[in-house]
């Protein structure tokens, strides 16, 4: 019996020793990622350790996102044929229709400058537009990173549309030569807009993967599929007229006295390279 | 032990470079699988040692931290710490509840 005690206590020993190495270990490793939480947070070194990150890794970026697209465009090719076919004729006839309103727009715009000029209001003054360039993308979170930073005159907040006025969304976190874009449908993303052709203003939520949905819009109004939405001064957070995308589904309820929709954004990430930053607005 | 390390600082460097610049354009419903913390949970699965499981914990998670954007305000250092609690968390199912089949010499 004394035999069997003692080794018993033998492996309570052991297995003691073995316990207080690991809370041993299991402490400093928790001190040292405290500390490093707090060095790389509280002095500002992450954004020096992110910008020299995305610095060296941008022309492999580059490359990756390049090769990306072209394998990605080659596979849709291949699988989306037919309809691709239909959509070629869809968009003809719409070119076509649109050629006609520029022709009735251009005619517009001249008598507008003519009107002005007698009326002696000078004309709105053109954005500064900033190119940039797309590096990386992070599906999840539904924002972009950019291959222009502080250094070259990026701040917070700025808005971000395509070469086509379609707005995408805002600058987040500024590093040295890159900076983060928050897309419009990140679900911290919310801004005010409206359907120009029925007057009708609403507040556009980002919803996460894409999606957006338009809401606050009163019940008794009336919205249609395909209505395009732009982006109303209503909240200052863009300036007006940019193009967010079209009406998808109608969300209407009788207990609600307002009814929504979700929008299917005028933008396609995948298809973008280049993106504009409005440097005065 | 040090070429090891010297492997998944390159590995996961390659990886996380391809999931945020290559495989964004292959997203089905707007998701993309995380590759740096499927290959965490694979090394931690079938690794050998501990000091390997924790060193690619810290290493995935430091490649997560640098290169997906915070736009929801996480803190450097959130994904490291997530994917050293996943190896805490595999550790203990691992020796509590998990026994291999071993062969027995009767």
């Amino acid at each position: 019996m004394p035999k069997i005690y003692g080794k018993i206590g033998l492996m309570g020993t052991l297995l003691g020793v073995k316990l207080h190495q690991n809370i041993k270990k299991v402490v400093v490793v928790l001190i040292l990622l405290s500390i490093f939480i707090v060095v790389f947070n509280f002095t500002g070194f992450s954004r020096n350790v992110k910008d020299f990150f995305f610095l060296i890794s941008s022309p492999i970026q580059k490359s990756f996102w390049q090769a990306g697209k072209s394998v990605s465009d080659f596979a849709t090719g291949i699988l989306k044929t037919s309809t691709i076919k239909k959509e070629i004729e869809d968009l003809r006839f719409e070119n076509q229709e649109l050629l006609g309103q520029i022709a009735v727009l251009t005619e517009l715009k001249r008598e507008n400058e003519i009107l002005r000029e007698a009326l002696g209001l000078g004309l709105e003054k053109e954005s500064e537009l900033m190119l940039v360039r797309i590096i990386s993308k992070d599906i999840s979170q539904d924002s972009i990173l950019v291959n222009k930073g502080e250094k070259d005159g990026v701040s917070e907040g700025l808005t971000v549309i395509t070469g086509q006025k379609v707005l995408l969304g805002r600058v987040g976190s500024v590093y040295d030569r890159f900076s983060e874009v928050v897309l419009i449908s990140n679900k911290e993303s919310s801004f005010g807009a409206r359907i120009p052709e029925r007057e009708i203003d609403g507040i556009i939520k980002g919803k996460g993967g894409f999606n957006l949905s338009f809401d606050l819009i009163p019940r008794e109004k009336e919205i249609l599929e395909n209505d395009t939405v732009v982006t109303s001064a209503l909240g200052g957070v863009y300036s007006q007229g940019l193009l967010v995308g079209q009406i998808k589904t109608i969300k209407k309820s009788d207990v609600d006295p307002f009814q929504s929709a979700e929008i299917k954004p005028a933008f396609n990430v995948n298809n973008l390279d280049y993106l504009f930053i409005i440097t005065n607005g | 032990m040090v070429k090891r390390i010297i492997f998944f600082v390159l590995i996961f460097y390659i990886l996380t470079l391809l999931q945020t610049s290559f495989l964004v354009h292959f997203n089905v419903f707007g998701i993309v699988p995380n590759f740096v913390l499927i290959a965490v949970i694979f090394i931690n699965l079938f690794g050998s040692s501990d000091r390997e499981k924790v060193f690619s914990a810290l290493i995935g998670g430091f490649y997560l931290d640098v290169f997906l954007l915070n736009s929801r305000g996480e803190f450097f250092g959130f994904y490291t710490l997530i994917l050293l609690g996943l190896f805490l968390f595999l550790k203990i199912i691992l020796e509590k509840y998990v026994r291999f089949p071993t062969i027995k010499k009767i």
